[in-house]
């Protein structure tokens, strides 16, 4: 985690919204931004910009490069730049823009901040987290109960996702080519201990002690190594590529380097116990779709909330639903949920349905009432799916680690003492150095396995990874039914 | 060296007291142990008819007692640990502490009873090879007698019919008894004390056993591709060499329980067969000889006068016999310039060195790390650099002022000057050559060794 670590930043950008509208109802664009930017200044020592002009754009642009230029950059750095840089972030925080233009033209006033902050680990986890909370506060706290704010709601959704998928595409990106380079350089091992024996055999072959097809066996391993080691090459640039994508650089800001090697395992993981607990509190997309299914109930006119179900509940209704009609049995008792299963339960507020002015409508509700609490589900499956990757990665790499790698290296060491006593050869010899290789490739495969489940973590707790939210189209089909 | 091990079992001490009733109210006689695998004086008969007794290379002999004229001896079939050189150790099986077992000795016409202790997990016999007794004694497990089973004490019985060079091993699960160094051998001297006298007698037993270097536990289940090529389970240059004074008449008794045959080859005398397994040789029957096949199964006892001072090689002629652990599959490096394949290897293995481009004589010199519990392919060091031997071989050290008995390393021979090969550093004879023969300027050194058209044979 040490690269990772390297930097304690809080970093204050000027997402989608900030300063286009003022608390007074001027639309003052630089307004919110000046804020941000003071504050970053002054927690900092550094810069943000929202890209809105030339200027801003200049200044961005002179810090990413700042950031890249020549240097090996950090995971994090990547994150950073990439959530500064990356255009289709801009496009997006536009969207949002527009958006709030819109609701602003009514007459409505929001004043939205985004903090970024990259901090160590345990304290505010990753940079990804704290945006989207405070997306997510923002946006319930100015929640309007209209059209335009129900397109502002859809544009800060797909600015959040956004934000976070760029976020945890460029760590991935990161890892994959970081692992992609450490990989060549152990295949580079072990195309040269293929070249020795090669070689060997070739003047073996040359003083008459070896046949051709026992050279040619020599050779052909070392001519598929590198194969090997030539896909791998393109493999890691390839994944550099993405990751200069992600990052959204060109030109003489492509003048980086990724390093050759992942970070180490760290000494041990954190137990995460509650963490379907925390992603039910954290994942955007499914707060957003909450606050949707609010949207969509006023859309239908159903005003008042009588009551919250938690997920679990509503599941367990249904069930009973179900039973009902075989058994006869109507009465739905409502059971209290323990304290412990409040702690995990995602609750969804249900609206009184009596005075629905549609059949239609009601039933439009209850299906997405069931849809958030179907995502409720898969979003704690997902969490513990992340989790069980996480812990599980790290037991792997580790048991590749201390296990699999100090018996390769007792091999290779017994067989250089057995090499001494002329009792093996030389290819034997170079035979167990390959093998050593490729048990360390499969050890870099594990971490790497391990960082990208750790990268899934929190992509399991705060969302934008690749799981489809879907709900922004439940909205559109609330303001059509209007 | 030797100690007393006091018996240990019950199963044991009653099995010997069940067979012990039969002859006599006495207790079984001591079962001697032997802990040192340096050679061990020779041991002069205690009581009955007096011979000259022999010398067991890196080995020692069993002691006798009397009892009602016979002769008693207790040997204990059990596991051991047989230093076979510095720094290698084999876990094997043998008699009394060692193998090979010790040397029994006795005397044509003696009654000889040998109680037999088994402390094995396995049943065991022994047969004691080439001798005729009644044939219950030939001690071939379920066929002449029945087994000896773990714990318990056996007693053979036998008068000595006639003198020569014998040996002992087990006829019970014989190859993998015998594959873990179950042997010994058995020489009965003449009745005639004039009969075929020397001043020097010696015997051994050539064993061979297949342990993986690093391990300490022979292969059982090896037929033919052994790396420890033993006398007496010992191998160069950790087998005491045969110390002869000068015009003393030796003799020197050598059994083979390998699986292949041993041409035993002493340097510099002719010598005669005078024995075998089957008996004495008559003089008009044998040969002069400087090397003899000894076959498998079979014992010979070779005889010379050492009237020539000097440190003169003895051996098995077969050349992977005189080396230690080996891989047969190292390839022949000869003439081959590693130079730049050692630069790529050490990139890996640093510790990496290049061997046996020249040929291997660089192995004697270098002493390199090699695995655990192993002796170097080929090793020891001589007054005038490394021998670069190993297993069967060893030195027979004929000396002037050597004293009647006395058995220890006289170390290296005093080469009287002007007698040892030299260097030659004035100028060489022209070659001889036909009158009409083209000039040709010639090079001492030979060319490499690589042949030059071999690349261009490629093309082809």
């Amino acid at each position: 985690m040490a690269l990772l670590l390297k930097r304690v930043a809080v970093v204050t950008l000027p997402l989608l919204v900030s300063g286009c509208v003022s608390a007074d109802g001027g639309f003052e664009p630089q307004f919110g931004f000046d804020r941000v930017s003071q504050e970053t200044t002054a927690k900092l020592g550094k810069e943000t910009v929202w890209i809105q002009d030339r200027n801003a754009s200049g200044h961005v642009r002179s810090r990413v490069r700042s950031l890249v230029q020549n240097k090996t950059i950090s995971a994090d750095t990547a994150v950073q730049v990439a959530l500064l840089n990356n255009r289709g972030l801009q496009a997006a925080y536009a969207e949002v823009g527009i958006a709030t233009s819109d609701l602003w033209q009514e007459g409505l006033g929001v004043n939205p901040r985004i903090g970024i902050t990259a901090s160590r680990l345990g304290v505010a986890r990753t940079i990804e987290g704290v945006i989207s909370a405070n997306i997510v506060s923002l946006i319930t706290r100015e929640r309007r109960l209209d059209a335009a704010a129900a397109k502002v709601a859809e544009a800060q959704l797909g600015s959040v996702e956004k934000t976070l998928a760029v976020a945890a595409e460029a760590r991935t990106a990161w890892i994959e080519a970081a692992s992609a380079w450490e990989q060549v350089a152990y295949l580079n091992r072990a195309k040269a201990s293929a070249d020795a024996a090669a070689e060997l055999a070739s003047k073996l072959g040359g003083t008459g002690a070896m046949t051709k097809a026992d050279q040619a066996r020599e050779q052909v391993l070392y001519a598929e190594l590198t194969g090997r080691t030539a896909e791998a090459r393109l493999a890691a640039r390839l994944a550099k590529e993405r990751l200069v994508r992600v990052m959204g650089v060109y030109g003489q800001e492509l003048d980086f380097e990724v390093p050759n090697t992942l970070p180490n395992l760290p000494r041990n993981v954190r137990t995460r116990n509650d963490i379907e607990a925390e992603a039910l509190r954290n994942r955007v997309d499914l707060r957003l779709a909450k606050i949707e299914l609010e949207a969509l109930a006023t859309s239908y006119g159903l005003t008042k909330a009588t009551r919250y179900v938690s997920d679990l509940e509503l599941g367990a209704g249904l069930e009973v639903e179900q039973e009902i009609t075989e058994n006869e049995d109507g009465s739905t008792s409502k059971k209290d949920v323990t304290s412990g299963i409040v702690e995990l339960a995602f609750e969804i507020p249900i609206f009184d349905s009596g005075q629905a002015r549609l059949r239609k409508a009601e039933f439009g509700y209850m299906r997405a009432a069931n849809l958030l609490a179907e995502k409720a589900v898969n979003v704690r499956s997902e969490a513990r799916s992340a989790y069980q990757a996480y812990r599980s990665s790290y037991d792997i790499a580790r048991h590749y680690r201390s296990s699999v790698l100090p018996l390769r290296k007792l091999i290779e060491d017994e067989g250089l003492l057995t090499y001494n006593g002329m009792i093996t050869n030389t290819f034997d010899l170079l035979t167990d150095t390959r093998e050593r290789i490729n048990s360390t490739t499969q050890s870099l495969n594990a971490k790497r396995a391990f960082w990208l489940a750790e990268a899934g973590l929190t992509s399991a707790i705060y969302g934008g990874g690749e799981t489809p939210s879907g709900s922004g189209a439940m909205v559109a089909d609330a303001g059509g039914d209007e | 060296m030797v100690s007393r091990r006091a018996f240990v079992g019950a199963g044991a001490a009653l099995a010997g007291v069940a067979a012990w009733s039969k002859t006599s109210a006495m207790s079984l006689p001591d079962a001697p142990i032997m802990e040192d695998a340096s050679t061990q004086p020779p041991l002069a008969p205690s009581a009955g008819p007096d011979y000259n007794p022999v010398v067991t290379p890196n080995g020692w002999t069993l002691p006798f007692r009397m009892n009602n004229g016979w002769k008693e001896f207790h040997l204990i079939a059990e596991p051991v640990e047989r230093e076979m050189g510095e720094g290698m150790t084999a876990y094997l099986w043998g008699y009394n502490g060692q193998s090979p077992g010790p040397t029994i000795e006795c005397v044509e016409g003696d009654k000889v009873r040998i109680f037999v202790t088994n402390r094995l997990p396995e049943h065991t016999t022994i047969h004691w090879h080439g001798m005729l007794l009644p044939c219950g004694m030939d001690g071939v497990g379920g066929l002449t007698q029945p087994h000896i089973k773990s714990g318990k004490t056996f007693v053979y019985e036998f008068v000595m019919q006639k003198s020569g060079t014998f040996m002992y091993h087990p006829h019970a699960d014989e190859m993998l008894q015998m594959a873990m160094g179950m042997m010994g051998s058995f020489v009965v001297h003449p009745k005639d004390p004039t009969f075929m006298p020397v001043d020097r007698d010696f015997v051994f037993l050539l064993s061979a056993y297949d342990i993986d270097p690093g391990t300490y536990v022979p292969r059982v289940m090896e037929m033919t591709d052994f790396n420890m090529w033993t006398m007496n389970t010992r191998v160069f240059p950790n087998i005491d060499p045969l110390p002869i004074g000068l015009n003393e008449r030796a003799r020197v008794r050598v059994g083979n329980l390998t699986m292949t045959n041993h041409p035993i080859h002493m340097h510099g005398y002719d010598f005669s067969v005078t024995c075998t397994d089957g008996g004495w040789v008559r003089p008009e029957a044998r040969w002069p000889e400087v090397t003899i096949d000894i076959p498998v199964g079979a014992m010979r006892a070779f005889e010379f006068d050492a009237h020539v001072p000097g440190d003169w090689a003895l051996h098995c002629h077969k050349s992977h016999h005189t080396m230690n652990a080996m891989g047969h599959d190292v390839p022949t490096f000869i003439g081959v310039d590693k130079t730049s394949v050692a630069k790529k290897i050490r990139q890996l293995q640093p510790d990496y060195m290049p061997m046996g481009t020249k040929g291997m004589a660089d192995m004697g010199e270098m002493s390199m790390p090699i695995p655990d519990n192993t002796i170097p392919m080929m090793t020891g060091w001589g007054q005038f650099g490394p021998l670069e031997m190993g297993g069967m071989f060893t030195v027979v050290k004929v000396r002037e002022d050597l004293a009647k008995g006395d058995y220890s390393d006289p170390g290296e021979y005093e080469h009287p000057p002007g007698t040892v090969a030299y260097e030659w550093t004035g100028e060489l004879p022209m070659a001889a050559k036909a009158p009409d023969a083209p000039v040709k300027t010639g090079s001492l050194e030979q060319k490499s060794a690589t042949p030059a058209k071999a690349s261009d044979h490629s093309g082809h």
